[in-house]
Formats: C-alpha cells, structure tokens, sequence
C-alpha cells in the first residue's frame, strides 16, 4: 500500500527537479560565451547543436530557465499573498458591505481576459521581468481570492469556528489557525493547477516578447525564435519545450502525492470507534 | 404550518396504533406457525466477520430477516450495527476482509433508509424526478403511451404507502423543502416502489422528539404489515421496545444474546444486554406498561436540594436571576424574501445553582433561544440580561468577562473541535484566553478538569478525530468549564449517544450542579427523561412560550395541551406498547 505512493511522489520529484535544477543552477555551469558558429547546425563540439543566431543551443537551455520559472514561482507566491487575506476577511467578516467591497472590483477583474490585460498592460508601460510577475500575480489574483473564500466559508460556517469564538480565541488564529488550516486541501489542489497556468502565461508571455529582449536567453523565446528551423535542428525548440512541459507535469504530479498523502493522514472520523 | 398538520395527525395516529397493536398480538400468537409454514426468511446472514486493518468489526454475526417481522440489531456505537445492516445491501467498509455468508431471497431487493436521508436524496432533483427515475425502468415492457401514465401511478402509490397522502404536492419539491421525517418517508417510497422485500433502517430515530419518534415507529410497523422484513439498527431502546419481533444484541462486533423481543427484555441471559436495559427498566418494567407513573422516569433530580426549598416558588429560587430573558423575539433570515420570526419569548429566568430545561420538538426554537442568549444568533430584538446588565447580542461584541460567564456546549462534539490540534490544548485556550492564565497553567488545570470529568491524560492528548462521541462531549464540557461559567448552555449533547454513553454524561451535568454551588444550567433537550433531572422546564412549541415551570409540575400536571401530548407520548414509547 505504501509503495504506490512513494513512487508517485519520487516521479514528481524527478520529472520536476530536472527543469528546477536547470533552471537555478544553469547559469552557474554556463561558463563563457563562445563564438558564434552558423546558425542552425548540429555537432561541431555543440551539444545540441546551434540556435538561430548560431549560440549554443545547451548553454541557452542553462540560461534560460531561471526567468521562466522565477517569475512564475514569485507570480504564484504573490497571488496568494494578496488572495489568502482577502478571501479569509471576505468570507469571516459579518459585514455584508465589507464582503463586497473587497471582492466585487476582483469580479470586475475577472472578467478581463488574462492574456489581454498583460498585452495592454504592456503596450503602455513595457514592462521587465519584475513587470510580468506582478501582471500575472494580477490576473491570477480574482479567481485565487474566489476560492478562498469560498472554501474558507465553509470552514467558517463550523461550530468549532463559534466554539473558538466562544473561546474568544484571536482572529489571527481563527483565520489562519483553523480556517486556513482546513481548507489547506484545497489550495494545495488549486495551487498546482494554478501554478501551470501561471507557468503557462508566463512562458506565452515571453513567446509574445512582453518582458524579454526578443533574443534572450529563455526557454519559451527559445522555442518561439527558433522553430522556423524545426525541421533543420529540432533540439533548440524540443529541448527547452520539453523541460516547460516537465515542469508542470512534475509539479502536478508533486501536488496529487502530497495530497493523497495528506488525505490518508487526514482526520479519520472514529464516531463508530471502538470503545463505547 | 407543517407543525399543526402535523400535531392534528397524532390523533389520527393514536387511532391507528390501537388497530396494529391488535395485528401486533395476532402475529405474535401466530408466529411460530408463521415462522415454519411461512417459508424461510427473505434475508439471511450467517457467521459474518469484517475485518478491517486486522480489527474484526463484526465477528460471527448470524441474523435471519423474515417477511413481516421485525429484526433489531441493538448495541452501543461502535457494535458493528451499521456494518451487519449493509451487508445485507452487500456494501462494506473500504479494505474490509469479509468472511460468512449474506444470502438475501431470490434476488430480493434491499432498501436503505440512512440515518440522514437527505444524504440520499440528489438536493438538485425534484421528488417526482428522484422517484420516476425508478418507476421508469419498471413499465417499460407497456407500450410507449402508457408508461408514462403507469409510471406516475406507481410513484403515488408508493407515496400512499410510504404515510405520504399529500403526494401531488410533495412531488413538486426538492428534497431540501422537505422536512426530516418527509425526506425519511419519500427515501422509504423508493425503496417500496423498487419492490424491497428486506428494508434496513439506520438509526431512523436519532436525535427525534417523543412525537416524532412514534410517528416513526408507526411508519415502519406499517411497512412490516406489508409482508416486508425490517432490519431496525438502533440504540434508542424505546423504539426497539415498541416495534421489535426479534431483537439481536451486539457488543464489540458480536451477538451477545438474540431471541424474541420480549424474551429478549424480560429475562436478558447475559450480563451485558441487562447492562444495556438496566436504567431503562428499572423503574417502569415492561410488566406494568399501560399505569406506568406519568413521569417517565424516576431519576435523582439533579442536586439533593431539591428536597428543602419547592424550586417552583421564588423564594426557593434564592436572590436574584442570574440571568434573564425579555421580550425576546429572533427572527431567521430567509434569502430575499426577508425575515422569519422563529422564536418570542416574553420572560425567561435562570437563578443562580439551579438548572432549566428547555422542551420542545425539532424545530419549535430551543436551539434559537440557547443561540441568541450565548451570542451566537444575532438576528433578535429584546434583551437578555447578565446580572442585570443586558450582553450584547453578538459574541464578538462581548467582552471577555461576559464571555467567560455564559458557555455553550454544542450538540455535535466533533464539528466543535478542530481536528488538527490535541483536545488539551484546545481545552486549555478558553483559560489562556478568558481569564489570562499562562499556558502551562491553563494546560494543568484542563488536565484536571478533564480527568475530573472521566477523561484520562493519555486520551486528552490525542486529537479530536480519536476519541468517540461520548468522551469528546465531555471534552467540550471541559473547555467551557475552564471559563468558569455562570451560565453554561447545553444544546441537546446527549443527543446521538447510545444509552450508556448518554447515562455517563447526564451524570457528568448532575455532579457539576451539585459540586459547584454558582454554576447555572441550561438545557436544551427533546427528551423528557433529560429535561427531568432540571429543576424548572420550559416548553416551547413552534417557536412560542406555552409553558414553564418546575419541573415535577410540568411533569406530572402539564397545563399546556402540547405539553401533555408530550408527556403522553413518552411515556408510550416507554412503556413499549403503543397504544
């Protein structure tokens, strides 16, 4: 029974800690720029041959991870930040008028698509890559608060949230103590999915050229650039494509272990327990 | 509205009882012929084990359910009733190991009526849609004009027989538009238009009032009459009395003693069935039903004081209430259609060392009124008054003083806890936050108080999700003694607790009033046997007033027609035969 699992986590582990390690640690095994060489080429001492510049194909793959996924962590983390306070005053607070007033300018948000609002938010003001992890924290910010108020509503409508208030227990500890920790299931669920639409806006983003010089070193302007010669030297497309696709795979996968894990420890009701 | 129809049914229903009771004895002097004339039984268990993670739930378990008698499997919680009862469905537990034989009549059908029939109802689907469903597949071999007609003839029918007359209306609704006992009743019209021989019913009167309660009882008797075998798991001894034929006791997963009910309950052979009856026929013996005293049960009232001052005259209620109620009325928000007034009640006091029941069926407000005085409903008009000086009407508003002097005790243990922390520490927060104690302090005094109240270290150390029901609710008790109450409130916590469990905690309440001279009770309660250990009762009835006073007078002479039909009722239930 155990070993099912302990697979499942160590395949998420190694299919996410490829791209991870690349993408952190790349740039410190880089090493200095060579010549350039012809574009599109294979061997000739290149490991993946030459992109569309004739650089090498491997040390682009080295330099480019770090943007994609640092921005796409910091985006995620940064959603949250804004959405867990929120969504937990919305969803404890007693006042009706504070309710709406903290999530109706969200639904508003919402319902701008999140691919325009970065494009119009980058023909004004051009943004870096600091830029684009705020613009995508933005977007994923309406819909991330709506969950966690949602479940966290939930939670809040338990008698153990009166039995605390009863207590007059703090609402620190309500919140976060007990609201937020039940509803931990339920972000660690979403957070993985968001985690891959988050990656996946990012790396449209930098394919669409908003926070990234058009030639910089990143795995998804990589693919972009260089897959008019797809048929030529497909590494330089295939490469840095396949280590996105394993990132967000392996996180999923991460994120369904930790979960079934989770629920195997969770609270086993014992109402028909054995003593009586 | 529901409830009138419903109070005017009793009549109706008393004069029906009288006419299956005379079936009743009929069947009793014919059963042995019936049993051996009748063909074997319709469903069949024999030496059935379930082991689940190497502990055997059930052990040996051998139980025959024959057309139109009733078998009950009685036990505390955790006897493995609900696993024998889904066998017979031929569900088990999830990585259950099951050895035995389930065996159920020519391809019979089984139905389940759960202990919450909401939960299996689809809240999305009209009645009509939940029953035609089934009726559907049943007229397909008619030709296509007809089914529909035929269809539709079926699920009225099995609405007539379920006790649901009013079916055309009720059709039309979801199932969240029906109360308890109508959801109860429509789960029991699929499983009849399904055409189940065999229907095992879960603990159908769980947490019920005394009228409902033989209402229930009533509905499956009629199900029986109709040739169909019951399977009634239950620990609610009353019930078993009035409707069971043949009664099997659990204990730990297997059959102490299994025989004819009244076999069963006049001359129980082992020590542990009597253990489970003992309290229960003490004092009104199967053998004097129909005389038996008004009061249902003559139980130590809660404090030895009882005997000095008469509790019903203020000067027995010494100095001043500690708490008062006026001019209470709470109202529940109902979407946009605005507000519901639920609940008025003019004048309310509680003295100081004395305890108050409050009575009423589902739904009459007792839950209202305990909410609105310990802050937890806000919606009210009207003031309720500590000391003299009115709280205010949220919790949140209160100071922790005020806090501290009026506690709530919740009805279900296990939604009041936080499952991920240890009971001790929660326990101990009420100290650290309502009187500033340090943590260590407040950690020992919640030991104490917890050992003091039957709960050893070793398990208020665990978390909430590893005690069982009894032993939680002591916990609860716990946390709102450690704030060293004025008032403490009880919402129905011994409701849902098998027997015993229940006689543990309403011992636990006796020695707390007893032992701590400033301590007031509330007690909200359906069950006349717990609001008898109270000194005063107040009976509710569709949110209104109708009586109060001190308990042996509400009693023995209740005043109020609601109240007497109450009376009566449980002592019917009591007494086993209801007539």
């Amino acid at each position: 029974m155990r070993s099912p699992r302990t697979g499942r986590f160590a395949l998420g582990l190694t299919i996410v800690a490829v791209p991870l390690v690349l993408a952190l640690l790349g740039p410190v095994f880089a090493g200095e720029p060579g010549a350039r060489a012809a574009s599109f080429t294979l061997g000739d001492g290149h490991w993946l041959g030459t992109d569309f510049v004739g650089r090498d194909v491997w040390r682009q793959v080295l330099h480019g991870g770090r943007p994609v996924v640092l921005t796409a962590l910091a985006a995620t983390a940064l959603a949250y930040l804004v959405a867990l306070p929120v969504g937990l005053l919305s969803a404890l607070t007693r006042h009706r008028l504070l309710e709406e007033l903290l999530m109706r300018p969200l639904d508003v948000l919402l319902a701008v698509p999140s691919l325009l609002l970065i494009l119009l938010a980058a023909t004004v003001f051009s943004p870096g890559a600091v830029g684009l992890a705020l613009l995508v924290a933005l977007a994923n910010v309406p819909d991330a608060a709506r969950l966690v108020r949602a479940a966290a509503a939930e939670a809040a409508a338990r008698p153990a949230v009166e039995a605390l208030r009863m207590q007059g227990e703090t609402w620190w500890r309500t919140a976060f103590g007990y609201v937020g920790r039940s509803m931990l299931r339920t972000l660690a669920a979403d957070a993985g999915t968001r985690l891959t639409g988050v990656l996946y806006l990012v790396a449209t983003a930098a394919f669409l050229g908003v926070g990234v010089a058009p030639d910089a070193a990143d795995w998804a302007v990589m693919v972009d650039r260089n897959r008019t010669g797809l048929f030529v030297q497909p590494w330089a497309v295939v490469v840095p494509a396949v280590l996105i696709v394993a990132l967000t795979t392996g996180t999923n996968l991460l994120f369904d272990a930790a979960l079934d894990q989770g629920g195997r420890r969770g609270p086993r009701r014992t109402e028909k327990g054995t003593r009586p | 509205m529901k409830h009138e129809d419903e109070k005017g049914a009793d009549v109706d229903a008393g004069r029906s009882v009288g006419v299956h009771a005379d079936a009743d004895t009929d069947r009793n002097v014919g059963a042995p012929a019936d049993a051996d004339t009748g063909g074997g039984p319709v469903a069949e268990i024999r030496g059935l084990r379930v082991v689940v993670d190497g502990r055997a739930i059930v052990d040996g378990v051998s139980l025959r359910a024959r057309p139109g008698r009733v078998t009950a499997l009685i036990g505390a919680s955790g006897s493995g009733k609900t696993t024998t009862g889904l066998a017979l469905l031929g569900e088990y537990p999830a990585g259950a190991h099951v050895t035995g034989d389930v065996r159920v009549a020519d391809g019979g059908r089984v139905g389940y009526v759960p202990q919450h029939p909401a939960a299996a109802l689809n809240p999305a689907r009209r009645v009509s849609a939940l029953l035609t469903d089934i009726a559907r597949a049943q007229v397909r071999r008619l030709p296509v004009r007809q089914r529909r007609a035929a269809a539709r003839d079926r699920v009225l029918r099995a609405l007539a027989e379920a006790q649901l007359p009013d079916g055309e209306d009720l059709l039309r609704r979801y199932p969240h538009q029906l109360s308890g006992g109508q959801q109860q009743r429509v789960v029991l019209a699929q499983a009849l238009l399904l055409g189940a021989r065999v229907v095992v019913a879960d603990e159908p009167t769980t947490g019920q009032d005394a009228l409902t309660k033989s209402r229930i009882v009533e509905r499956f008797r009629a199900v029986a009459a109709r040739g169909i075998a019951v399977v009634l798991l239950s620990h609610d001894l009353d019930v078993v009395r009035a409707l069971a034929d043949e009664v099997v006791v659990l204990r730990a997963g297997r059959v102490v003693e299994s025989g004819p009910a009244r076999r069963v309950r006049t001359s129980p052979r082992h020590a542990w069935t009597r253990e489970l009856l003992h309290g229960r026929t003490e004092s009104t013996g199967p053998e004097e039903p129909a005389t038996g005293p008004p009061v249902p049960r003559g139980r130590e009232p809660l404090d030895d004081r009882t005997e000095s001052p008469p509790p019903g005259a203020p000067a027995g209620d010494a100095g001043q209430p500690v708490l008062r109620v006026r001019g209470l009325t709470a109202r529940h928000r109902d979407g946009a259609r605005g507000a519901t007034v639920v609940l008025r009640v003019p004048e309310l006091d509680l003295y100081p060392g004395r305890s108050l029941a409050v009575v009423g069926r589902s739904g009459s407000g007792k839950t209202t009124l305990a909410r609105c005085v310990a802050g937890l409903h806000r919606d009210h008009d009207g003031e309720v008054l500590l000391d003299g000086t009115p709280l205010p009407r949220s919790l949140r508003d209160r100071s922790p003083t005020q806090l501290a002097a009026v506690q709530y005790v919740f009805q279900d243990a296990h939604a009041a806890f936080d499952e991920h922390r240890p009971v001790v520490r929660q326990v101990a927060r009420t100290a650290v936050r309502l009187r500033g104690t340090d943590e260590d302090t407040a950690t020992r005094e919640a030991l104490t108080t917890l050992a003091g109240l039957g709960l050893p270290e070793e398990l208020a150390h665990r978390h909430p999700g590893r005690l069982s029901g009894g032993e939680l609710q002591r916990a609860a008790l716990a946390r709102a003694l450690l704030a060293r109450p004025r008032v403490l409130v009880c919402d129905e916590i011994t409701s849902g607790l098998d027997t015993l469990t229940r006689r543990g905690i309403l011992d636990v309440l006796t020695a707390l009033v007893r032992d701590r001279d400033q301590l007031s009770l509330v007690l909200i309660t359906h069950d006349l046997d717990t609001a008898a250990l109270a000194h005063r009762i107040a009976v509710l009835d569709a949110g209104e007033l109708v009586e109060q006073g001190p308990a042996e007078v509400v009693l023995t002479t209740p005043a109020h027609p609601f109240t007497a039909s109450l009376v009566r009722t449980t002592t019917r239930l009591t007494a086993g035969t209801v007539t």
